[in-house]
């Protein structure tokens, strides 16, 4: 499958958003509503010790994606409390619709001592189409557990027959290429089921194979199911020198199933890479995919993990 | 009321000059029953890092059956590694909960991990031993325990025990942390799990004894046994902030069931206090219950959260557990 690029459309520098005061619009991801699409990203916020925390906000487009109607006005979700997983930032988040609800899926980092941070998968729910959110409990829904040790996160929840199915990311290592090198996290892609959307069951394994390596680092999951194939894009790193090394950096990356369970890798069917030059030539993450008015979408991050905004790109059937 | 006739400080880890990694504390005792002897678990802790902060280490001791007052080994090396880089259990297991189960002696601890905004964080992680409770491997990099919408921090303090064919696990889940001059301070309250193979666990869901010190109350250490027809637990409880002297400082208190989910807390009746003097007249925390040779035992801490290390206490009366 090929898609085709439509450029970056949207760019924080032209907007100012509550708790934003350092740019970035990172892992954007939609939800379509009746009157418009609404896409959610993760802007960010300079604390008192320099550090970055992570805010949720989101821009309304059309839902022919063609022109911006608004940008939200206020904090779409709270950070946690003190000693809490989500309190030093939220990104990304998943946007479910469910019934009547809006079931956002966050990822919630908290800073540590030993390694910068750990994270893990947080619940809020919706009752106004997505414009402000209540906590379900102020811990996770997913958090560590006995082989998934660390760095639980990059949730995408679909609903299939009666089943919710979340595909996320949970760390496997922390690796030191060199002694003047910080330490890196390494994360793969895995999968859990769940019959109300809180309690899950782990399959408890990685389920994409690796392309690069062991320490290949493969995020943000995205699947969706067309004719009878469930497609899942996703991205993918190594784990040093992904900054700034362009061969280093992230790239999308495909793989296919029949049955969720088990999953076929072809990034040669990705259809999708870096382009020659311009936003989106060093790097492609985050990618989500949707439907809206009989067109796939995928919406992505270029360089430099999304400083400068996010693109579309839509499937050339 | 239970009475207790106090034994003695079985064991000051200060003396033990040759193990840098127990320079002092003795926490959380838990007692595992040999022929010849009694293994008592403990945690010990090295000197601290240049910024007051510790280390914890699974270590244990061995009392003589005949003679539980006298120290006939301690053990060389620590019992449990710590974790890998990034690990719930990085820079320490404690408090811990041992127990024999057919060929296997497992641990519970809590897995200690440290933080920026707050000084650390636990989560519950499990090792098993497969030589006679020696040395002990964990079952995974993870967390047995881990947070969930309504336990988002702070779950420590395990006692495990089975009943039958089933697990339980009685544990803290942290409620808020308070935001103090200094360091902030956490409040954590007693709950239950339950398990058929005490690794995958149902967590019941609730705090399980009401506040005797209000809702500030930092309850611990929930040791849970079966007699008599009712579940006994001993625990021990403090207040919030100035907890480390004589008035603030942990007691052990009481509460029974006939059925686990509805607990009689009744803190009159534990019977262990702080004593005049000496090592356990500031405080008495982290009770341990268990039955030897027809005699029922409390180890517990003393002053300075068991900087001074673990007593031995009999209970005297009432041998039929009855409640009156």
């Amino acid at each position: 499958m090929k898609w085709k690029k439509l450029g970056k459309i949207f760019d924080p520098a032209g907007h100012q958003f509550p708790m934003d005061s350092a740019g970035f619009a990172q892992s954007p991801q939609a939800l379509v509503l009746d009157d418009r699409v609404r896409v959610y990203f993760s802007t960010r916020e300079r604390d008192r010790t320099g550090k970055y925390l992570s805010h949720v906000a989101f821009v309304d487009f059309d839902r022919c994606m063609k022109y911006i109607l608004g940008t939200s006005r206020q904090q779409v979700i709270e950070l946690g409390g003190l000693g809490c997983f989500d309190e030093h930032g939220i990104f990304p988040v998943n946007m479910l619709r469910d019934g009547n609800r809006v079931l956002a899926y966050t990822t919630g980092w908290n800073r540590k001592v030993s390694v910068s941070a750990d994270a893990a998968i947080g619940l809020a729910i919706s009752h106004d189409q997505g414009l402000t959110f209540k906590k379900y409990g102020s811990g996770p829904v997913m958090a560590a557990a006995l082989n998934e040790p660390f760095l639980i996160g990059d949730a995408f929840v679909a609903k299939y027959d009666d089943d919710y199915h979340m595909w996320y990311i949970f760390g496997t290592r922390w690796t030191q290429h060199s002694e003047a090198e910080q330490l890196e996290r390494v994360y793969k892609i895995a999968h859990a089921v769940s019959s109300d959307g809180i309690n899950w069951r782990r399959d408890g394994r990685p389920i994409i194979p690796d392309k690069l390596n062991i320490n290949e680092c493969q995020a943000l999951p995205t699947v969706i199911k067309l004719d009878t194939l469930y497609h899942m894009y996703f991205c993918y790193r190594e784990a040093h020198g992904f900054r700034n090394q362009s061969d280093k950096a992230y790239r999308i990356g495909y793989a296919y199933s029949t049955d969720l369970i088990n999953w076929v890798r072809d990034d040669e069917q990705a259809g999708i890479d870096v382009s020659t030059d311009g936003w989106d030539s060093q790097m492609q993450c985050y990618p989500h995919v949707f439907e809206c008015e009989g067109n796939v979408y995928m919406l992505y991050n270029g360089n430099d993990f999304g400083r400068n905004g996010f693109g579309l790109a839509v499937l050339d059937r | 009321m239970f009475k207790w006739e106090k034994l003695g400080n079985v064991f000051d880890p200060k003396n033990q000059y040759d193990r840098s990694w127990m320079h002092e504390f003795a926490q959380s005792p838990s007692a595992v029953v040999f022929e010849n002897y009694v293994r008592v678990y403990f945690c010990a802790r090295p000197k601290p890092n240049p910024d007051g902060m510790y280390l914890s280490y699974l270590a244990y001791i061995d009392l003589d059956r005949k003679n539980l007052l006298n120290v006939v080994n301690v053990c060389k090396e620590p019992a449990l590694k710590l974790g890998a880089h990034g690990t719930f259990d990085e820079f320490g297991t404690n408090p811990i909960s041992v127990i024999r189960d057919g060929d296997e002696v497992r641990v519970y601890y809590a897995g200690i991990t440290r933080c920026e905004s707050v000084p650390f964080n636990a989560a519950i992680g499990m090792a098993i031993s497969r030589d006679d409770g020696d040395s002990f491997v964990r079952m995974g990099d993870g967390p047995v325990l881990s947070y969930s919408p309504d336990e988002p921090f702070l779950l420590g303090s395990p006692r495990a025990r089975k009943f039958g064919k089933r697990w339980f696990l009685w544990y803290v889940s942290g409620k808020t942390w308070l935001r103090t001059e200094g360091k902030p301070e956490p409040i954590y309250k007693i709950r239950m799990a339950s398990s058929d193979d005490g690794i995958n666990w149902v967590k019941q869901g609730r705090d399980l004894l009401e506040d005797r010190l209000g809702e500030h109350e930092c309850q611990a250490c929930p040791d849970v046994i079966y007699r008599n027809g009712n579940y006994h637990m001993f625990f021990c409880y403090r207040y919030s902030h100035n907890y480390k002297n004589q008035e603030g400082g942990y007691r052990i208190g009481y509460a029974f069931s006939n059925d686990m989910v509805n607990w009689q807390r009744c803190d009159k009746k534990a019977g262990l206090e702080v004593s005049e003097t000496g090592w356990d007249a500031q405080m008495v925390n982290y009770p341990h219950v268990f039955m030897l040779d027809d005699e029922t035992y409390m180890l517990y801490q003393g002053n300075e959260m068991g900087r001074t290390g673990i007593g031995l206490a009999k209970m005297l009366s009432p041998r039929d557990w009855s409640l009156n």
